[in-house]
């Protein structure tokens, strides 16, 4: 892998995720369109982040670069010590399966497939050795050890987005990414994920980015990332070291 | 290490995985692949049933473990004595005669066979009547006895017990053959059968010096002497002997040649039917991977690699292809053994039913290959997929060629189909023609889909208004079937026009010329000196001319340029100039209808060294040119003869056509007959001239071309039938593709009609749309096809067969026309549907 060249933010340690002036246009038949507009961003292992803003304000797309899905049209792009630019379409799958946990807003989870089928997917993928014996266990983290061999279109929403938590932490990624968990379910169901979801991030130790439209969910996070037009506008960073030195003593 | 981790079990386990959503997509791929292979393996089961029952049936189809057989003369003493020393000897002669019945005055020509007391050494004569051979055959009453065929019955307007005129001779009908062992070797038969003893045959006096009969001598070895070995000795100690020898391993090389091109053809038609199926093969892929955009980018999001997401979904293919495969196979080693009862009628032998291994992998291989070779393509590009299109439909999927590996994977495959049809096809030239075919086809009609779809797009209609530009917006948007449809049914049907019009060629030349051109009668074995009579005769026949008497002899090359001719490489369709025995003729004068285009004619008194002059295509396929030499053993001497010229002819025009004319002088002191054609202006004159010839000169066989050519008509109507059931079935495999590209289109066309009627649609506008779309494609697809097939017929008639290519339109049009009919009226099905859908529900569920 190649080193990251972003530069430490805090003390000795590395940032996990280290963006630099990072630019993603989109060319379409109606003309080029800016997603993200120089995007500079740190963030420290462990650390829960929060990001908040409009529709089309360029969350997802921010994710998804993060992630390795995306291709940037310029900037650097460090992530899990590794320089994303620089890595193939196969090698950035090779590179996901070791290191990036990603849920989605609409679960994406694969329909012929069963609930622990679908967890053991990445385990899979990685060559682990008890795939099945690991994915059941992240299935009952999850409270639905009982629905192992249940289609997606046989669980409801809010189980369907917790097989989705479960196949996300299954391979206990450094780094965990939840675009909109609550987006699809109702409000009762949607707080019941949040508290696994940070529940789970803690656990692991995973750092977490979160993207979200609710303001208070975003609150629960070290730090909160504003973004709004492809551009970062707001970053509560200060309250970062504090979290994550509360979360260390616990 | 990524390999290390994906190895095929996970991805076969995901593949399986995948498949849990059903089949349902995948009917039509299936379909598509077990029709082609049922077609390569039907006829290939076919022909090796045939084949088995030629090495079964080897003995009794030959007569004998071995044959050696003569033409115009016996065996002489010592000729006889070899034979009878190796095991039983069973002596026939056959020739052509003209038979009369004396109760009804009816005379019709027949293939006589005088047999002797040992016939058959193999298999049973089975007769009607409860009568041995020997003694219905034996004289009664100083009367010898016939049997007959139940057409010479038909012919002569006789019943058994009636008397039989042959030659100078009578006989007494005594029995029917209902079964003669020997039968389907005798090659082409102008006539019914009779059957008389052998000692029986001198007192007809048909057998004249030069007359054209067979003698043959058929072995019954001893079990341990193999007939190998007494072929040798025969060819060590009889070296210059001229007959011709078989062995009941080869005893039919005639049925065995038909047969290698017929199913070559036959399987050459399966491939088209695969290869047009192997384009429903590469929609049902392409569809159902449209279908698993999500899936593959969730994989890839969980850390799947392009190579891995390749595997799943290749091995789905080839989970599906070898279910089509199976079924295919299943159904092409059934048909035939299930209708082995049928087929006994048409066939001139029993077929030996059974599993034949080697055509059934041999479709199994052709139809992996196909899948292979259409899947990969779609299978590559879904592999690409990126993540991304998780997040956004305009990255998912460019229009971007698969990577390299995997476009040389899928010319490599179609390199291997081609490789295989070819190198595994007995007449190569034949093969190529039709790879070339087929490549140029699918070539134009993609290149003329991308052009009506380019058109489309760049069309801006001033009239029409939005029912043109909706039909337009179809042929050209994404995923449109306009390619998928053209290719489909344009191929399949390009092979029905070049089909129908290559039937009506061969129809045309054998019916349509008659009557201004064709002679009315054939005169075999004419002495020399009945000439004269003859000619008189002809001349004292009102209504009878053009009488054109050429002298005829029978001459087998035996060697090329001093190389024995078993060992020369013949072009393949020249091989029967140097198989058995060719009429040969000798000339002064350059015989009409030829024209020189090597060397030059001797003169009208040359008495030299023998020359020849040969026919230009025979030259060419056996490798001759002016100056080479040529043995020809005539009468058991071997004569040697320079070329002098090389000769074009055209062998449809019913004259006297001969692939070896010799200069006169040696050749007119070797005992001959003469061969005549005459011409009659109708069918009184001809009457007249049959009755006085058969009359007159009963040792002369007289060969009606229209009976002839009825027989022709006859058989060229069977094959047209099988050939056309065969093509038929690249319609049935268009007409699949079709039904599928409908399929894959039919949720886009629910939605888009709910939408349209949404926006105030009627469905007069959409259905206009429909039909101007596929009226567009039916339309564009028949036209091709039409000029396609006729550009592929012609070649096929003038490269392959030789002969000149008469253009009759009428079938190919009406199925050019059919054609694009049908895809109009499915199309036109499909989208019934969509106009009968009440919107509101599509919408909501949209």
């Amino acid at each position: 892998m190649a080193p990251s060249k972003a530069k430490p933010s805090a003390g000795e340690q590395r940032a996990i995720v280290a963006l630099s002036d990072v630019h993603l246009t989109l060319t379409s038949t109606a003309g080029p369109v800016n997603i993200l507009r120089g995007i500079d961003l740190n963030v420290m292992p462990g650390e829960h982040v929060g990001i908040v803003g409009p529709s089309g304000s360029g969350k997802s797309t921010l994710l998804a670069v993060i992630a390795g899905l995306e291709r940037v049209s310029s900037g650097k792009v460090d992530v899990a010590g590794a320089d994303l630019n620089g890595l193939s379409e196969d090698r950035l799958a090779l590179w996901r399966r070791n290191h990036v946990g990603i849920v989605f807003q609409s679960f994406h989870l694969i329909p012929t497939m069963t609930a622990l089928e679908n967890v053991a997917v990445p385990l899979e993928l990685a060559g682990a050795a008890d795939a099945a014996g690991r994915a059941q266990a992240a299935l009952a983290e999850v409270g639905l050890g009982h629905r192992q061999a249940h289609y997606p279109a046989q669980l409801s929403g809010g189980e369907q987005q917790r097989v989705a938590l479960a196949r996300a932490v299954a391979a206990r990624p450094a780094l965990l990414l939840v675009d909109e968990p609550t987006g699809n379910l109702d409000g009762g169901t949607g707080q019941a994920i949040i508290d696994l979801i940070f529940n789970e991030a803690g656990k692991l130790g995973s750092t977490l980015i979160l993207i979200t439209h609710d303001d208070k969910l975003a609150a629960r996070c070290d730090r909160v990332l504003r973004i709004e037009d492809g551009r970062i506008i707001g970053d509560t960073g200060d309250r970062a070291a504090a979290g994550l030195q509360r979360r260390t003593a616990d | 290490m990524a390999a290390q981790f994906l190895s095929p079990p996970l991805s076969l386990r995901f593949s399986l995985r995948e498949l849990r959503g059903g089949l349902r997509g995948f009917r039509l791929f299936v379909a598509c692949l077990a029709l082609g292979v049922a077609v390569i393996a039907g006829i290939g089961t076919l022909s090796a049933a045939i084949v088995a029952s030629l090495e079964q049936n080897g003995r009794s189809l030959l007569g004998g473990d071995i044959e050696f057989r003569l033409v115009q003369r016996p065996a002489d003493a010592a000729q006889q004595a070899f034979l009878r020393r190796r095991g039983r000897l069973s002596e026939t002669v056959t020739m052509r005669a003209m038979a009369h019945a004396p109760n009804s005055d009816q005379r019709t020509l027949v293939e006589l066979k005088a047999i002797d007391g040992a016939y058959p050494l193999y298999g049973e004569l089975a007769l009607e009547q409860p009568i041995a051979l020997a003694d219905a055959l034996a004289p009664r009453d100083g009367v010898p006895g016939a049997v007959v065929d139940p057409q010479t019955l038909l012919r002569l307007a006789a019943k058994p017990g009636d008397p039989i005129e042959l030659g100078d001779a009578m006989f007494e009908i005594r029995g029917v053959i209902a079964r003669e062992p020997d039968k389907a070797t005798q090659g082409l038969t102008l006539g019914p059968r009779v059957m008389i003893g052998l000692d029986a045959l001198p007192a007809t006096g048909l057998i004249k010096p030069g007359s054209l009969a067979y003698w043959h001598y058929r072995i019954g070895l001893p079990p341990g002497i193999a007939a190998a070995e007494v072929e040798a000795a025969a060819k060590a100690d009889f070296a210059a002997v001229g007959w011709r020898i078989r062995t009941w391993r080869d005893g039919s090389p005639g049925i065995r040649r038909f047969l290698g091109r017929a199913s070559l053809f036959l399987v050459l038609v399966g491939l088209t039917a695969l290869l047009i199926g192997g384009v429903g093969v590469a929609n049902a892929v392409h569809a159902h991977l449209d279908g698993k955009t999500t899936t593959i980018a969730t994989l890839k999001s969980l850390g799947a690699t392009t190579g891995f997401i390749f595997r799943v979904y290749l091995w789905q293919t080839l989970l599906l292809a070898a279910i089509g495969i199976v079924l295919g196979l299943v159904l092409g080693a059934a048909l035939p053994n299930l209708a082995a009862g049928l087929l006994a009628a048409i066939l001139p032998l029993p077929l030996v039913p059974g599993i034949y291994a080697a055509p059934l992998w041999l479709a199994a291989i052709y139809g992996l290959l196909v899948a292979l070779a259409f899947a990969i393509w779609p299978l590559a590009r879904a592999a690409d997929i990126r993540p991304a299109a998780l997040y956004r439909d305009l990255v998912a999927r460019g229009r971007r060629w698969p990577r390299p590996p995997y476009v040389a994977a899928t010319f490599l495959l179609f390199l291997a189909l081609a490789g295989l049809a070819v190198l595994g096809a007995e007449e190569r030239p034949f093969a190529l023609f039709f790879v070339i075919g087929a490549v140029a086809a699918f070539l134009l009609f993609r290149a003329v889909a991308i052009g009506i779809a380019l058109a489309a797009r760049h069309v801006r209609p001033s009239r029409g208004g939005a029912r043109l530009k909706l039909a337009l917006a179809s042929l050209h948007r994404p995923g449109a079937a306009t390619s998928a449809l053209l290719l489909s049914l344009g191929v399949s049907l390009t092979l029905l026009v070049a089909v129908a019009l290559v039937e009506g060629n061969l129809q045309a030349q054998v019916q349509d010329r008659l009557p201004g051109d064709v002679p009315a009668f054939f005169f075999l074995d004419i002495q020399p000196d009945q000439r004269q009579a003859l000619t008189d005769m002809v001349k004292a026949t009102p209504g009878t001319h053009d009488l054109e008497i050429v002298p005829n002899l029978r001459g087998r090359i035996t060697s090329i340029k001093g190389v024995p001719a078993d060992r020369i490489d013949a072009a393949p369709d020249q091989r029967w100039v140097l198989q058995g025995d060719r009429g040969i003729t000798f000339a002064r004068d350059l015989p009409k209808g030829s024209s020189l285009i090597a060397g030059q004619w001797w003169p009208a008194d040359y008495n030299g060294p023998p020359l020849v002059s040969i026919e230009a295509r025979a030259a060419r396929g056996l490798g001759l040119e002016v100056g080479d030499t040529l043995s020809v053993n005539v009468l058991g001497r071997e004569i040697e003869a320079t070329v002098a010229n090389i000769r074009q002819l055209d062998w449809s025009s019913f004259g006297i056509n001969y692939v070896l004319v010799f200069s006169p002088g040696l050749m007119e002191r070797a005992p001959h007959t003469l061969l005549a054609t005459v011409k009659a202006d109708d069918a009184a004159a001809e009457a007249a001239l049959f009755r006085s010839a058969t009359q007159r000169f009963r040792n002369v066989s007289v060969v009606r071309i229209k009976d002839v050519l009825s027989e022709l008509n006859a058989i060229i109507a069977k094959l047209g039938l099988a050939i056309r059931s065969a093509a038929g079935v690249t319609l049935i495999a268009g007409l699949l593709v079709l039904a599928g590209a409908l399929a894959a289109e039919h949720r886009r066309r629910l939605r888009e009609g709910a939408v349209l009627k949404a926006l105030g649609a009627t469905r007069r506008d959409i259905l206009t749309a429909h039909l101007i779309e596929y009226g567009l494609i039916g339309l564009c697809g028949a036209v091709l096809a039409f000029l396609l097939g006729w550009a592929v017929a012609w070649a096929m008639t003038t490269h392959m067969m030789g002969s000149s290519f008469f253009f009759a339109p009428g079938r190919a049009a009406l199925t050019a026309l059919g054609g694009g009919a049908a895809t109009l009226l499915l199309g036109l099905a499909g989208a019934w549907q969509a106009l009968a859908a009440k919107p509101a529900p599509l919408l909501r569920a949209t």
